[in-house]
């Protein structure tokens, strides 16, 4: 694939994914677009290998998961906070709070496990289908609805 | 919060992405760095590549010759004197028949090398 032709498709795709990872990354705007950044990057390097048989953003949406699981699960020399309290940290400016107009529901968010929190997103922020997140994280359709539902249920216990 | 409808909240708080309109050129420069790496990984594969096929050439057309010499010109034993051209002679004459192992194993791994690879040098 030509650099412009990926540039093109990643063009229309960009902001649904750095939200997802915006949300991922409970709101580190830096972090999730490095993330972004990496996963495209990725993404065109192994843009030979895409056959077509899922949408491009499905596949891109998959490589950016991974590169968000890789990134939680590489060592760091300097302790790092959670994302709940990543986000507990942000000040409720107008100006860095824009993302984080209900900061309780992003702290919710972040005390979910990984692929529940995931699923939610991909499904309440993206309207993505349970065919695509099954895809996108590599599970079962029936798991991803079993997600979503605990997923919603952790969430309202927590904002209650 | 009580008897909350979480489906609305969580569609209603999609996360607000803040402008970056350099996001995309930093993405196109790493691209190009990419593809800068690349491109050096394969001069030098194809670099590699050449080198051994004109070594695995030389070997098939020194031994066919070698080959070719050795049955042409046979070793007459009575002719031989101290030089090392003769002592080569006599070795090839004895070792003729061996010879089209390594002609036979230059020509097998130049088929194998030529026929995996779509462009070559």
């Amino acid at each position: 694939m030509s650099p412009e032709r990926f540039i093109d498709l990643i063009r229309a795709e960009q902001e649904s994914l750095r939200r997802f990872l915006l949300a991922l990354c409970s709101g580190d705007e830096s972090l999730a677009d490095d993330i972004a950044q990496d996963a495209l990057v990725r993404a065109y390097v192994a843009s030979g290998s895409f056959l077509g048989l899922s949408k491009f953003s499905t596949w891109l949406f998959r490589i950016a998961y991974n590169c968000y699981v890789d990134y939680h699960r590489k060592p760091r020399m300097e302790t790092v906070s959670s994302d709940s309290q990543q986000a507990l940290s942000i000040p409720a400016t107008d100006e860095t709070d824009a993302g984080f107009k209900y900061q309780r529901l992003y702290q919710a968010l972040g005390s979910l496990q990984e692929k529940e929190k995931a699923t939610i997103i991909l499904h309440y922020f993206e309207d993505r289908s349970i065919k695509e997140i099954s895809s996108i994280l590599q599970i079962p359709q029936g798991t991803v609805k079993y997600y979503l539902s605990t997923g919603r249920n952790h969430l309202k216990s927590i904002l209650q | 919060m009580k008897n909350i409808d979480i489906e609305s909240i969580l569609r209603d708080n999609r996360p607000q992405l803040q402008d970056n309109p350099t996001f995309l050129l930093e993405v196109e420069q790493k691209m190009r760095a990419v593809e800068g790496i690349k491109n050096e990984v394969d001069r030098q594969r194809r670099y590699g590549r050449t080198a051994v096929i004109i070594a695995l050439l030389a070997g098939l057309i020194v031994g066919a010759l070698a080959m070719s010499l050795a049955y042409l010109y046979p070793v007459n034993p009575s002719k031989i004197n101290d030089s090392i051209i003769s002592d080569i002679r006599m070795f090839m004459d004895i070792y003729k028949n061996y010879l089209l192992l390594p002609i036979a194993g230059c020509a097998i791994s130049l088929s194998l090398i030529l026929g995996r690879q779509k462009v070559f040098i």
